[in-house]
């Protein structure tokens, strides 16, 4: 129980522990429930290209997706939600479910597909975190997996433009953005007084595009206008990632 | 379509009250339509039923063609088209018929997230089955999406709407998923909605919403489909106050309806 585990993530910037959605859901879990990870950026390693992050290692086994490797934790005893009712499990579930679905496709866009943001945010950052000749690859790799996965998701055949989806994912996210400030109201956390995996998820999807210097974005100044989710973000970095230990 | 039509559709819509002669339109149901399509028509067909608007439904074998985003079902009302349950539930909501108007934002926000799990697991866990599990596709799914047409159109059709959806499949991470855990996430789903629902009659207590037509629909195809094995159907059956709600619906809403 007490082998080491290794999480293989992206790198932080911007004040966050990493700028990968996935990579910080795992990150803001293992916080939250306490559990004690050696954090390895994959950051100007050939990993960039051929890992899929974040991937958790312990042992002799290795877990991918966020998902995957919350259930790990959870059965190796790192368990934050532990205190949830069966009802509020069945919650944690449907609003995962909801950030998936109309929350991701947006993000996806603002980050790899909008032409500004990619040329003078996504692409330098992620072009300086690799190494020669994978600063070319690496970029545009990731864009393309996130165009495709957005017109094939939400684009309605046979057209598969992304200028006929942008409006209604964009519309979609603001109302997820929406609901989920709703159900958070004036509580610290989604659930009770301590934060449980559904706060990692939205933490996950949420943080970067609050702290992402983006050149053009108004799902970003959607979501400044909701206080009460940037508030969240910032509790949740000041409390469990603040400087003097930025990854644990 | 694009915001500005989707508010010109709403302002026309909001113009006519809801005509007689409104159309559902699906897929053949003994011989074409699938286990997924039938879901979603199923869920609007119970919907429009809860609003207390009457429909007529239609058969036609090219309907996912003529439907204006691809997908089944659509319904015709006036001069107008609409797809998919979301769509048609903000149509309806347009002309004044709701079923959610009586929550407050925590409680819509909650029905939308359970929406949203249904169309993520239920839904992507019958494309998956359908199509992506070799036994299903060549028995079933092939055979039967491809029925009302004839060789080679019927092979060219079939394969092609295989590989869209195991493009889908891919795109979104559970092409590499095995039958086994597919099953165990449509478990996770009925164990999520059969707590969410507890001993109450519907997900909000007394009134029906659009997620009880949601589940209804997908539940309902799931238990009375038959595909190559049960196990589908035996994960859900597992959970006794789904299966009573689902009862509890059919004898609401579809009494008048022949089985």
């Amino acid at each position: 129980m007490a082998a080491a585990m290794e999480l293989r993530c992206w790198g932080g910037d911007w004040g966050l522990p990493s700028v990968h959605t996935e990579s910080l859901i795992v990150l803001a879990y293992t916080k939250f429930s306490g559990a004690e990870v050696t954090v390895s950026p994959i950051d100007w390693t050939w990993k960039t290209l051929t890992a899929t992050v974040p991937e958790l290692l312990c042992g002799n086994s290795a877990v991918q997706e966020p998902a995957q490797i919350l259930n790990f934790l959870r059965k190796q005893r790192f368990n934050a939600d532990y205190e949830l009712t069966a009802r509020e499990g069945a919650d944690t579930m449907a609003y995962i479910a909801l950030l998936e679905e109309k929350l991701r496709p947006a993000l996806l866009h603002t980050f790899w597909v909008d032409a500004e943001n990619y040329a003078n945010l996504t692409r330098p950052w992620f072009a300086s975190r690799s190494p020669f000749p994978l600063n070319f690859l690496v970029p545009s790799c990731q864009a393309n997996t996130a165009l495709s996965r957005i017109l094939l998701t939400k684009g309605e055949a046979p057209l598969h433009r992304i200028t006929e989806v942008e409006g209604k994912i964009y519309s979609d996210a603001k109302e997820c953005l929406n609901l989920l400030s709703y159900r958070l109201g004036t509580a610290n956390y989604f659930f009770g007084n301590s934060p449980t995996s559904l706060d990692a998820f939205v933490f996950g999807f949420v943080a970067p595009l609050h702290k992402a210097s983006l050149p053009s974005s108004p799902l970003q100044s959607h979501l400044r206008q909701l206080d009460n989710l940037t508030r969240f973000c910032d509790s949740i970095l000041a409390v469990y990632f603040s400087s003097d230990h930025p990854y644990g | 379509m694009s915001l500005a039509a989707d508010a010109f559709v709403s302002q026309l819509a909001a113009a006519e009250p809801w005509p007689e002669n409104a159309t559902l339109y699906q897929p053949l149901k003994e011989d074409q339509i699938l286990l997924s399509d039938c879901a979603s028509s199923l869920a609007v067909q119970a919907y429009l039923r809860m609003c207390g608007l009457p429909v007529e439904v239609v058969y036609r074998a090219n309907a996912e063609y003529m439907s204006p985003s691809g997908k089944i079902p659509f319904i015709h009302v006036g001069n107008q088209v609409v797809s998919e349950l979301g769509p048609i539930v903000q149509f309806t909501k347009a002309k004044g018929h709701s079923l959610s108007d009586g929550l407050d934002d925590v409680q819509r926000a909650e029905m939308k997230a359970y929406m949203e799990l249904v169309n993520n697991m239920l839904l992507t866990a019958e494309l998956y089955i359908q199509w992506c599990d070799d036994a299903t596709a060549a028995e079933i799914s092939r055979p039967r999406y491809s029925s009302p047409y004839s060789w080679p159109l019927s092979n060219i059709l079939s394969y092609q709407k295989q590989w869209e959806v195991r493009r889908k499949m891919n795109a979104i991470g559970w092409g590499g998923k095995t039958l086994e855990q597919v099953y165990e996430d449509v478990s996770q789903c009925c164990q999520a909605l059969s707590q969410r629902l507890g001993t109450q009659p519907y997900f909000f207590n007394k009134q029906a919403t659009e997620l009880d037509a949601l589940v209804f629909g997908h539940l309902f195809t799931i238990l009375t489909t038959r595909l190559t094995s049960a196990e589908l159907a035996e994960r859900i059956k597992s959970y006794s106050n789904l299966l009573s709600f689902c009862r509890r619906i059919e004898q609401t809403y579809f009494d008048d309806k022949s089985s």
